[in-house]
């Protein structure tokens, strides 16, 4: 990885243009740090000012108002959920979808590859009355089942490649020592698909943590919010009451900088490994 | 004793599949099939019964929808906007990291950061630039040109909305670019040097054609988002003023759970969108084959 | 065997699985049955009072404006009904937005999910809620007979009364009396004293309106008032023949002239700017008049004490049987027909009219007087409004679908964006007339 020969492009103006972007990068979150702090005329009389003094009025209003603390907890129930069905469950099918070669095998990976090229949008509407019908709508193991409904497609087939990388000898030798299939399966495999398995893990953590969209219909109580559904609520109750959005938003996003500060190296190379297998 | 085999090999494949096609079953694949049956019907999503209708949704919507057609053509405006402003954003930042001599994981760190905030929370903090900084930073600087209704007038949000998805979105392919761009086998590089290339020489030579396949990658990732776009246009417009900057995932999710409750309707539009994709994603699975097969 | 024992372990897994959900479910049971268990145990524990039963309401309400206020009220109810009736009341108190709560509001009611007590529109909604069986009858509650027989009448369908009035309002556009009286205007009674007093006030370096049509509904008042003004003074029978599918907006294209001399000469960046801001700019005297109903009263007081507010009937045409004023119900509290807590409910819904607390509450709110136990003098601007009623100038809000008032609202602003024109907005909203008649058709 030394690539450092092409500093000939002259690392100077380099720098700065890099440097020019992370401020941009960092410009609306800092914004929003600070303005979070002010009264409402502090705003108005110097938005760019650091605020006069640490004022957590604000975030004590909107920490009450959105119920953090069950938001939070709603949130990481669904992700909990989600991602322990997604793992054990595609990590059993991928591994059997690919050391099965029969005709059956064959048509149900198909299956599952062929439906992820469907989108979204067109299930969403036929999965809130599915939700519904099965009394999961506004419900947190219900959302959370949804989740692995919809994202074991993708990681049974990251799993079915990863186990073609791994030597049939393995588990034919456990095989002829007598391993049940099951056996094998939890003691032998799953052991050895652990790469993979942070991969998948980091992928459906992110995209269920911060997803929107499918929360905004099924779950319809604010007992029952997601912090992000919370936040949404508090940004149409409080119109133009700026200092309490920000912190709001603040609050929002410290769980999710606090875990990429601690994983980031993790996240980034499982961002790299999900998008190229998937 | 083949066929018991076989038998046998299929039983445990049926057990060892089934929790996950329960689930998926119940979640993908049934709704999959009853949004295409739903698409023929009246249903209202309040009334316990609806009738199929035939094909009547979608002559409505190919006779009579003009606002879905428009919000059509805002997204198709959308997605050639932010696949060439994602791409090329990304990859100027991946090149410029690469070529950085200090601060690498520094910068990558920060420029991916936006794309852990959910682009809801983010859209709303923009939200706040938009409506609140910029005036105050045009009022007080002169600086003229911020001085403008960013989120209130169409002819400007689109800008706003294409540099928020920009701003969110860019860091994701940059991760993807980078690790294309230091897959590049360093002694090529080196021999260019010895041979007296110019930076931007070895960069259209050697780099860009090594990076073909992230090239394809990050471009159907960006399509596929871009054309189901939601979260950025609801926080920062909400699709208004009027539907002036409403998507079609917007637009259908109005259709069905806000105004009229036409949920056999809307899943007629979205029908329409599925087909869309579908042809996209068949296009880039093609792409992407013939591609391997040259390699 | 192997095959035994793995039919055995994919088994157990599944029953595992299904008992987490199973134990969800029970989880949510036991929670709510914690609380009486929990009360047993107190009795045990605390023998001289006896422990409190516990109810929970859930209340929904569409003016996030007074969360505030009705947080504070709504626990002064629960000191109340614990002193009272000994009944600890948990109270979950939602306000979504204005824009969404009709939609929220109905997917709830259909989905039972309702909210115990929640608030609606009583000339646009409560007839269909009444007709759903969504809402309890309150004509026995001490509070029906309290109601003046006028504001009673707005919220009784077939001689029973179905909710509580909040905002019985007599409105217009507001104006800035001090601006006025400066500059010698008076309230203009047609469309050509409008623009003259608009001439005089620009002349005098004023802005003339304020407008903040971020919000959709903001813009919509202007529709209201217009059509309201030119159907009640020319075509009575308009809106009938519109629900019949007999009608078009083209015979009400006349409103446009008052709208376009409106957002010709408004405050500019008006599709940034939410009904809050607008409406504390109107108090910073920012623009002379604002099309904003008195229900805002509260948020431009809130920003500006000393404003001293005016409220006009607007004018369309140079008609002056066109120029009234609007009389209206809006907001009012309705008791959803299924709750579990319905003596609570009613005590709520009771304690809403209370006769010690409740005139404090509906004069903090800027609320006019709804019954005989509010003690508190109209406002000014109240007075001013009810003197165009006295004269003869007024007429009852029109009654229009909600899709309907929902797309003018949506229509007016990308009218104001110059992206739709007139021609647009009349084909556009005949349409949605008719769909909307044909969906109502087809619930029936």
């Amino acid at each position: 990885m030394h690539l450092s020969k092409k500093a000939g492009t002259g690392t100077v103006p380099v720098t700065v243009f890099l440097c020019a972007a992370s401020v941009f990068c960092l410009f609306p979150v800092l914004m929003a740090l600070m303005n979070s702090f002010k009264t409402k005329s502090e705003i108005f009389t110097n938005i760019l000012a650091l605020p006069a003094h640490f004022n957590f009025d604000n975030y004590v209003r909107s920490f009450n108002k959105m119920k953090y603390f069950t938001s939070f907890f709603n949130t990481l129930a669904i992700v909990v959920i989600g991602i322990l069905g997604i793992v054990v469950f595609s990590a059993m099918a991928g591994w059997i979808l690919c050391r099965t070669k029969t005709r059956l095998s064959s048509f149900v990976f198909g299956l599952f590859v062929f439906s992820m090229l469907i989108p979204f949008n067109a299930v969403m509407i036929p999965l809130y009355r599915v939700a519904k019908i099965l009394h999961f709508s506004n419900k947190i193991y219900g959302m959370g089942s949804i989740y692995i409904g919809l994202g074991v497609s993708m990681a049974i087939f990251m799993y079915h490649g990863f186990v073609k990388g791994i030597p049939y000898e393995i588990e034919e030798s456990a095989y002829i020592d007598g391993c049940s299939k099951a056996q094998m399966f939890f003691k032998i495999v799953l052991p050895l698909l652990g790469p993979i398995t942070a991969t998948i893990s980091i992928m459906n953590v992110l995209w269920m943590w911060n997803d929107f969209l499918l929360p905004l219909i099924i779950l319809a109580t604010p007992q029952k919010y997601t912090l992000l559904l919370s936040t949404n609520m508090l940004f149409g109750q409080y119109t133009s009451d700026w200092p309490a959005i920000l912190s709001g938003l603040i609050l929002t996003v410290i769980p999710v900088i606090l875990l990429y500060a601690l994983l980031q190296k993790n996240i980034l190379k499982g961002v790299v490994d999900g998008a190229l297998k998937g | 004793m083949n066929i018991n085999k076989k038998q046998s090999q299929n039983f445990t494949l049926i057990l060892f599949v089934l929790p996950a096609f329960v689930f998926f079953a119940a979640f993908k694949l049934i709704p999959a099939v009853l949004g295409l049956w739903y698409s023929f019907t009246n249903w209202n999503g309040i009334n316990p019964t609806y009738k199929i209708i035939g094909f009547e949704n979608f002559a409505e919507i190919f006779t009579g929808d003009a606002d879905f057609w428009r919000a059509m053509l805002f997204t198709l405006k959308y997605v050639g906007a932010a696949i060439v402003a994602l791409n090329v954003c990304a990859l100027v930042l991946a090149v410029l990291i690469e070529s950085a001599r200090k601060g690498r994981s520094f910068f990558r760190t920060i420029f991916y950061m936006p794309n852990m905030i959910s682009m809801i929370i983010g859209g709303y903090m923009w939200n706040f630039i938009f409506t609140q900084v910029l005036y105050y930073i045009a009022d007080n600087t002169g600086l003229e040109f911020l001085n403008k209704s960013w989120l209130g007038d169409p002819k400007y949000s689109f800008t706003a909305i294409v540099i928020v998805a920009v701003w969110g979105g860019a860091g994701y392919l940059m991760v993807i670019y980078i690790a294309a761009i230091q897959s590049v086998p360093t002694a090529l590089i080196e021999a260019a040097v010895v041979d007296g290339a110019s930076a931007f020489r070895r960069f259209i030579s050697i780099t860009l054609p090594m990076i073909k396949q992230a090239f394809t990658i990050c471009l159907f990732v960006t399509l596929n988002s871009a054309f189901q776009v939601f979260d950025v246009v609801f926080s920062l417009t909400g699709g208004g003023p009027g539907r002036l900057t409403q998507v079609v995932a917007i637009n259908i999710y109005e259709e069905a759970f806000g105004r009229s409750n036409r949920l056999g309707y809307a899943t007629a539009k979205s029908t329409i969108l599925f087909l869309v994709i579908m042809l996209i994603t068949l296009v880039q699975l093609r792409v992407m084959k013939k591609r391997e097969e040259e390699m | 065997m192997k095959k035994l024992l793995s039919v055995l372990l994919v088994i157990c897994m599944i029953s595992v699985m299904l008992a987490g959900c199973g134990s969800d479910t029970q989880g949510t049971s036991v929670a709510s049955a914690a609380p009486s268990s929990a009360a047993v145990s107190g009795q045990a524990a605390a023998s001289s009072k006896a422990e409190p039963t516990r109810a929970t309401l859930n209340v929904m309400m569409s003016f996030p404006r007074f969360t505030d206020q009705m947080e504070a009220y709504l626990n002064q109810f629960k000191a109340k009904i614990l002193a009272e009736k000994n009944v600890e009341a948990v109270i979950n108190l939602e306000m979504p937005s204005s824009d969404q709560y009709g939609n929220i509001i109905q997917t709830r009611l259909s989905s039972n999910d309702a909210p115990d007590l929640f608030t609606l529109h009583a000339s646009a909604d409560l007839p269909t809620y009444v007709k759903a069986g969504y809402v309890a009858d309150l004509t026995s509650q001490p509070l029906a007979d309290k109601l003046y027989d006028d504001v009673r009448k707005t919220v009784t369908i077939d001689n029973r009364v179905y909710a509580v009035p909040f905002e019985s309002t007599v409105w217009g556009y507001l104006y800035n009396k001090d601006i006025f009286d400066k500059l010698g205007l008076k309230v203009p009674d047609t469309l050509d004293q409008m623009k003259t007093v608009v001439k005089i006030l620009k002349d005098n370096g004023y802005t003339p309106f304020e407008l903040a049509f971020q919000e959709q509904w903001v813009p919509q008042l202007m529709t209201a008032l217009t059509l309201g003004g030119k159907v009640s003074g020319s075509i009575p029978d308009w809106t009938d023949r519109m629900y019949q599918d007999q009608g078009s907006y083209k015979e009400v294209a006349e409103i446009f002239d008052v709208i376009d001399l409106i957002m010709q000469n408004g405050t500019k960046n008006a599709l940034d700017k939410g009904s809050e801001q607008g409406a504390a700019d109107f108090a910073n005297g920012k623009a002379a008049m604002f099309v904003q109903g008195t229900w805002s009263a509260e948020s431009i007081l809130g920003v500006n004490p000393d404003i001293k507010i005016g409220v006009g009937a607007l004018p369309v045409n140079n008609d002056i049987n066109c120029t009234k004023i609007n009389l209206a119900t809006t907001t009012s509290l309705a008791v959803y027909s299924g709750t579990k807590e319905i003596e609570t409910a009613l005590a709520l819904a009771n304690y809403m009219l209370d006769d010690k607390d409740s005139s404090a509450l509906y004069k903090e709110l800027k609320f006019n007087p709804v019954a005989k136990c509010h003690s508190f003098a109209q406002y000014s601007w109240a007075k001013e409004a009810s003197s165009y009623v006295e004269q003869g100038r007024s007429y009852r809000d029109l009654v229009l679908p909600n899709a309907v008032t929902d797309e003018q609202g949506k229509l007016l602003q990308s009218y104001y964006a110059k992206k739709t024109t007139k021609d647009e907005f009349i084909k556009v909203m005949d349409k949605t007339f008719k769909d909307a008649n044909r969906a109502a058709a087809q619930a029936k």
